[in-house]
């Protein structure tokens, strides 16, 4: 029997979550569709009224797919962590339970990847029943959802470089949709392995403005806020087209690295947030504080930070960097605490007045004046016009100058069909 | 003695404004035939809206406040009226030349669209101006207006910090203005009864809920107004500081400002609790920084403008505004999932009809989708 399950959409993420169980046989896997307002609001009604925005969200998806794509099994992360996300699965089991829905929800142990048992949850979703191949599946899924994290992960940090210097507003955002798809689409690992070209490729068509030194902000909080656009109201675009570069650095693949304890940039930030908090409580909170003294210290010009409304790691977090504000922790931030509303003015504000209140210091303060350092990849994908993929070869070297010489000679074909009539004239 | 407290750094510009000397001034102009060049700021928040005249020297020509009637579109409409039956009876209406308008508050750009605004900035930057500009001195300023409170922190003039209160609206001008209805006390007396009191009654200012809860029951216990009033300040006062205030540097000077700044005994309970002399802006003024700001910032961007392109010309539409109808329409975008509710602003010109169709249609501003597809500012 094919199993139809489904997961909760966190952003793009949904790609990766999907490309882990797609090829498992006997599952059929469902996309979640975008969150929406009203899947919050049925999120919002059923959950415990002060529990953490994700909870909500999730549950309100998983009602959203009971009612509307008839999915009965859902896939949700536990952790044995220090905050409330490790309940999230038996809890939305329960509540959806108690509303009279015939729904499971399966947890998947992501606590510490290591030991394998999240790949329980794996097996046990497949209908192979040979022992041993079962496992060539889990791990081939595994290897193709590990590739597509990491392309997520470029795209969306991309997405936050390029948009601000674009000449044409919308050009990212249709970019970056348009990767997504295909990456989405993509199941050839070969494939997989070049899709940065591909990347390169569709990001060094939109037409930017160099040589502009764009004010630069970190981006982080909680992992679901921040990653989920919906949720966050879209704070990286609407920086972006302020005219701001977003350096947005949650993401999935970055969790997962760390979970298998090879990210040596969350170590790095763990050794940079010591002093002010000594050990991980939960949520991003340890590297929320890192990221901060390194922002500091690499001249970024301003600091945001997303978290929900009642998220203990998170407020923690707020907490001590608003105590060691201003000295030694100088550089501006922001705070946006996040619940169900959808209302966007009370951000705008906020946001505009950060902008300029940016801006004023980039002009005033020295510790804020020229120290702009164009990122890397910036360069790396405009500038580079060497490298070409073998697509872009043969469209550039043999395509066009085939299609121009046929055109050429249909021309002359047609134009001396239409010209003997009149010369016969004549 | 105030005087000396603030010193000589109140600046000149301050002595300027609280005696409307300037307008005796402009009656000067007007005898010479010389036309006044001004900028207008208007800020128009959830409960009133402020228009203010600001001349080239910085100085207050007219001002204007008035409670918002119905919709944003309503109360511009009939402040800019307002506005001109004022500056008609004292004869300068044809002496004066609109150089630039300005916008803040909540509702800033749909009246940029509607009156044809120049710039349309925050509240918070035109309160951080306004206030450098007032009292160059000032290092914190408090701010509480009818749906919002704001706390901004100045350093040099620029502002270093700011927050607003994002989750609870509690201790703002709407709340206050329910309890005084609640008991039975108008809003204007609200600072006299709390100065009144003998003893202060402790109320719970965590949540607007809590605290009018806490309220009644006082009442009910057999305390008197007073104390109950002032009890509501200080609870107010606990409430700012720990939500808005939380981990700021609150240093001296400060300025209070906004509308809740008329209330003598908020000020009372934030100098007991701060520990130190309150700041408010003399003549009314405390209400009138937003459009003072943003008359200021546009002034700024006018010349900023003019010094680069030698060119600057206003798109006010003038006081012909009041001629024409804005028409605001709703639809449910159906490109995707989300059904955002758009909102177009369309302007008809009476003067302007079009025989078969009627009167002209002109799209001047549509919002509110998540996307930006259908956004014109």
């Amino acid at each position: 029997m094919v199993k139809r399950i489904s997961f909760p959409s966190m952003g793009w993420s949904r790609i990766a979550f999907r490309a882990l169980f797609e090829k498992l046989p006997g599952v059929e896997v469902v996309s979640p569709p975008i969150v929406t307002r009203e899947i919050v609001k049925i999120g919002a009604k059923v959950s415990p009224e002060f529990v953490c925005l994700p909870f909500k969200v999730t549950l309100g998806e998983f009602i959203n797919m009971i009612e509307n794509h008839d999915v009965h099994t859902f896939i949700m992360s536990i952790d044995c962590g220090p905050c409330r996300l490790g309940f999230y699965a038996p809890i939305q089991d329960k509540i959806l339970k108690d509303l009279g829905y015939d729904a499971e929800v399966l947890p998947i142990q992501q606590d510490d990847l290591l030991n394998f048992k999240w790949a329980k949850t794996l097996l046990q979703l497949s209908n192979v029943t040979n022992p041993i191949m079962k496992y060539v599946d889990v791990i081939h899924s595994t290897r193709i959802a590990l590739i597509k994290m990491s392309y997520i992960a470029d795209i969306t940090k991309l997405e936050g470089l390029i948009r601000c210097r674009e000449i044409k507003l919308g050009d990212t955002t249709r970019t970056v949709d348009l990767l997504m798809n295909k990456l989405d689409n993509e199941w050839d690992v070969y494939n997989l392995h070049n899709f940065d070209k591909v990347v390169k490729r569709e990001f060094s068509k939109i037409p930017i403005k160099r040589n502009i030194q764009p004010l630069r902000i970190i981006v982080t909080g909680e992992n679901h806020i921040v990653m989920e656009p919906f949720i966050n109201m879209d704070v990286v675009k609407k920086f972006g087209e302020e005219g701001v570069e977003v350096h947005l650095v949650n993401t999935l693949y970055d969790w997962i690295l760390h979970k298998l304890h090879i990210n040596l940039k969350r170590k790095k930030l763990e050794k940079l947030a010591k002093p002010y908090i000594p050990l991980d409580i939960g949520g991003e909170a340890m590297w929320v504080i890192g990221h901060y003294i390194e922002a500091q210290s690499h001249g970024f010009d301003g600091f945001i930070h997303l978290y929900p409304f009642t998220c203990m790691p998170e407020n923690t977090a707020r907490g001590i960097l608003e105590g060691q504000s201003p000295d030694p922790f100088y550089l501006p931030v922001q705070f946006y605490s996040l619940d169900e509303h959808t209302g966007y003015e009370g951000m705008r504000t906020r946001l505009e007045s950060f902008i300029d209140l940016m801006k004023a210091n980039r002009e005033n303060n020295p510790k804020f004046m020229n120290n702009y350092q164009e990122p890397p990849e910036i360069k790396a994908i405009f500038d580079d016009k060497t490298q070409e993929d073998g697509i872009s070869r043969f469209i550039n070297h043999i395509f066009t100058p085939l299609a121009n010489n046929i055109g050429i000679i249909l021309k002359n074909l047609f134009s001396s069909e239409e010209s003997k009539p009149n010369t016969r004239e004549n | 003695m105030e005087k000396q407290e603030m010193g000589e750094s109140k600046s000149m510009a301050v002595s300027q404004l609280q005696n409307d000397s300037r307008l005796h001034q402009s009656a000067l102009n007007k005898e010479k035939g010389e036309i006044i060049n001004v900028y207008m700021g208007i800020d128009i928040g959830s409960v009133s809206l402020k228009i203010l005249l600001l001349d080239e020297n910085e100085e207050i020509i007219e001002r204007l406040w008035l409670r918002n009637q119905g919709s944003p579109i309503e109360s511009s409409q009939e402040g800019l009226k307002k506005l001109r039956k004022n500056l008609d009876d004292k004869g300068i209406l044809d002496k004066i030349r609109i150089k630039g308008v300005g916008t803040t508050g909540s509702a800033r750009y749909l009246i940029k669209s509607v009156v044809g605004g120049d710039i349309a900035k925050t509240e918070i930057i035109a309160h951080a101006v306004a206030a450098s500009h007032y009292f160059p001195e000032v290092r914190t300023i408090l701010e509480i207006g009818g749906q919002d409170s704001k706390i901004i922190i100045l350093r040099n003039g620029i502002v270093a910090d700011f927050a607003m209160n994002s989750v609870c609206a509690a201790g703002t001008g709407s709340f206050l203005d329910h309890q005084a209805t609640r008991l039975g006390i108008p809003i204007e007396q609200f600072g006299d009864y709390a100065l009144r009191a003998k003893e202060s009654v402790m109320i719970a200012g965590r949540c607007g809920v809590f605290a009018e809860s806490d309220m009644i029951h006082k009442a009910q216990m057999g305390y008197n107004k007073e104390s109950i009033i002032q009890g509501l300040c200080d609870a107010l006062v606990r409430n700012y500081l720990n939500n808005v205030g939380k981990g700021k540097e609150i240093e001296s000077p400060i300025l209070f400002q906004g509308g809740v700044a008329f209330n003598q005994g908020l000020i009372k309970a934030f100098e007991e609790e701060l520990k130190t002399k309150i700041h408010v802006p003399k003549d009314g003024l405390n209400i009138m920084m937003g459009a003072y700001g943003a008359a200021l910032l546009v002034k700024e961007e006018a010349e900023r403008t003019f010094k680069i392109t030698r060119e600057w010309n206003t798109k006010f539409r003038g006081f012909d505004v009041l001629n024409l109808d804005f028409e605001t329409k709703a639809f449910q975008c159906q490109g995707c999932p989300n059904r955002c509710e758009v909102i177009s602003v369309y302007m008809h010109n009476n003067n302007d009809n079009d025989e078969n169709k009627g009167p002209k249609k002109e799209l001047v501003a549509r919002w509110g989708d998540r996307c930006g597809k259908w956004a014109v500012y």
